[in-house]
């Protein structure tokens, strides 16, 4: 693994005007949150393709869904529950039911907003959002699968969301083609699954070797597509380890754990663990801290494990 | 034919739906019908074989509970054949009770208020990026104005000066619960719309002949979107429903129907004589 890390936003625009310079359907919406996205030099070299509309998040949803009825690929970034829980409706019928083609992306997801409190924390994104029939719910885990999957979310033709976070991450892997609903193992074991998605996954990784440390031997999947899961994956490391943990920075509820948990119940029945934030309002702190506070940091990880397969 | 004995047409048939599936928001529809008519038989480019031309002009139905008078309309303008109204509002049907993309010439899945006009901004906002000369039409409720969402939508539309678009409000006083201005006042929308940079036209809005002159004004009027204040009546057409709270959503009995039909006739034979 890199120990280099690099700021997730500031990729995530790169990708989003690189592809604008040779696909010019992509148009950039901004609630006065462009510039912390990563598209100020995009605003300047491109006002054409840059629209800013202050802060009417369900406005521009909707202005999202009258664009794309003629072709265009709108995409709008900004603070994760400002464009899940704030607009959901919009998201919901203008772009889910009419299978609109446009990207919707929730930056400084999960806690990493931690000291500015539950308001601007997103815990509950994937269980929302997966419940729009079509919507494409992705949660890249570093910043080359950012890239990416920048790209395989313009090159799908339909309502993605996608959650980033904030901060630096490591880069965990080469970069490679993304493909929408295919998991990925990202270490080999025998005697436990570990299943991540998003940027948790650095931390997931280091806990698996912690375990292997301590002659636990972790199979560590990534799954970047929550929605639509990948359950061929599931089935096979439900087969191959026996046992199943699910790890986010989501609440244990709706998200990828609910995901997997439908698919394991209905088609490989095995004991399944779900790690993630408990169904309360979280508190504050510096992400480090929350982390360690829920046992999302790589020792919480790997005690929540050890503890599970005991 | 004179538009306002085709909108006594549309009329008999929305009552004619709405009796026969048992279902369907018929004041809002006799309310909002001479605006539906002077735009599809008129003043709008579409056309059922256009249904995807990039050229054709927008329509939003954000009041989507009116969709019996859309179908109407589309129906009879030939954008599916009239038979397949029979299936309204069964199960199965993509004729359902609100507008909905899967039917021909609908533009935009609407029902909850409050999405149309964002939807119709970023349709105009497109339309002068690609330099076309297509323009778009948005109905809202004045219920309806009391979403929030809607003024994000009205506010952007003013900064953006998006003289394609062109919305109305079906300013008929009444809402499901009783009169918009004792369930929350919506007076002086003219003052509301012109703070947020708009050009307001107040009608009477089901003259359609002053529905007309206002949609061809509004083709002109230059850096400002348009609105029309439509001050209408609920139930328009038919005698008994008119000004009727009730009417929201009632469903005429065999013998209202029988009435509601021959008091539509009897205007339709009184504009066949103004027009000989």
């Amino acid at each position: 693994m890199d120990t280099i890390k690099r700021d997730p936003r500031k990729e995530f625009g790169k990708a989003v005007a690189e592809l604008a310079e040779t696909d010019e359907r992509i148009v950039v919406l901004s609630a006065d949150s462009g510039g912390s996205a990563g598209f100020k030099d995009f605003a300047e070299q491109h006002p054409e393709k840059y629209y800013e509309f202050g802060i009417m998040e369900q406005g521009i949803t909707g202005i999202a869904a009258g664009l794309a009825t003629t072709g265009k690929i709108p995409v709008f970034c900004a603070i994760a529950p400002f464009v899940t829980c704030r607009p959901y409706e919009m998201f919901r019928n203008d772009l889910g039911y009419m299978k609109q083609n446009v990207k919707i992306v929730g930056r400084n997801a999960g806690f990493t907003y931690s000291d500015l409190g539950a308001t601007h924390h997103s815990l509950e994104d994937y269980a929302i959002m997966r419940m729009v029939p079509g919507a494409v719910v992705l949660a890249p885990q570093d910043v080359g699968e950012i890239r990416s999957a920048v790209k395989a979310m313009m090159d799908y033709n339909g309502p993605v969301y996608m959650r980033i976070g904030n901060g630096a991450i490591p880069d965990l892997k080469k970069e490679a083609a993304f493909i929408i609903g295919k998991g990925e193992i990202l270490r080999e074991g025998n005697d436990l699954t570990i299943l991540s998605t998003g940027s948790i996954t650095g931390e997931v990784l280091c806990a698996a070797a912690l375990l292997e440390d301590q002659g636990i031997s972790v199979m560590v999947i990534g799954l970047p597509t929550v929605s639509p899961i990948d359950c061929e994956i599931i089935k096979y490391a439900a087969e191959k380890t026996g046992r199943i943990m699910t790890v986010e920075e989501h609440y244990i509820c709706g998200g990828l754990g609910g995901s997997v948990a439908e698919v394991i119940a209905q088609s490989c029945p095995v004991p399944l663990k779900i790690h993630g934030v408990p169904h309360v309002y979280a508190t504050s702190g510096s992400y480090e801290e929350l982390l360690r506070y829920y046992k999302l940091d790589a020792k919480g990880i790997a005690a929540v494990a050890k503890d599970f397969i005991a | 034919m004179d538009l306002r004995m085709k909108a006594c047409d549309i009329r008999t048939d929305i009552v004619e739906i709405i009796h026969r599936a048992g279902t369907g928001h018929i004041g809002g529809d006799l309310s909002v019908t001479d605006i539906l008519v002077d735009l599809y038989y008129k003043q709008m480019n579409v056309a059922p074989d256009k249904a995807a031309d990039r050229e054709r002009d927008r329509f939003v139905l954000s009041k989507g509970h009116s969709v019996e008078a859309l179908y109407a309309v589309l129906a009879d303008r030939g954008f599916f054949p009239k038979e397949d109204l029979l299936t309204y509002a069964q199960p199965g049907s993509k004729y359902i009770g609100h507008p909905n993309n899967k039917v021909n010439g609908i533009e935009m899945n609407t029902g909850s208020l409050g999405h149309g006009l964002s939807v119709g901004v970023g349709m105009a906002l497109a339309g002068r990026m690609d330099k076309k000369k297509y323009r778009v039409y948005v109905v809202l409720g004045d219920g309806e104005m009391e979403e929030g969402s809607v003024w994000e939508a009205v506010t952007a539309g003013g900064h953006y000066k998006l003289d394609n678009l062109t919305a109305f409000v079906d300013r008929n006083r009444l809402q499901i619960s009783g009169p918009t201005e004792e369930i929350m006042t919506q007076d002086k929308q003219e003052d509301r719309w012109a703070a947020f940079g708009w050009n307001v036209l107040s009608i009477p809005g089901n003259d359609i002949e002053a529905v007309d002159d206002a949609v061809e004004l509004a083709k002109h009027i230059k850096n400002k979107p348009t609105v029309i204040i439509a001050n209408t009546t609920k139930g328009c057409g038919v005698s008994f429903m008119e000004n009727q709270v009730g009417w929201h959503h009632r469903v005429p009995t065999d013998q209202e129907y029988e009435q509601a039909i021959q008091e539509l006739a009897q205007r339709r034979m009184q504009y066949a004589q103004d027009s000989e």
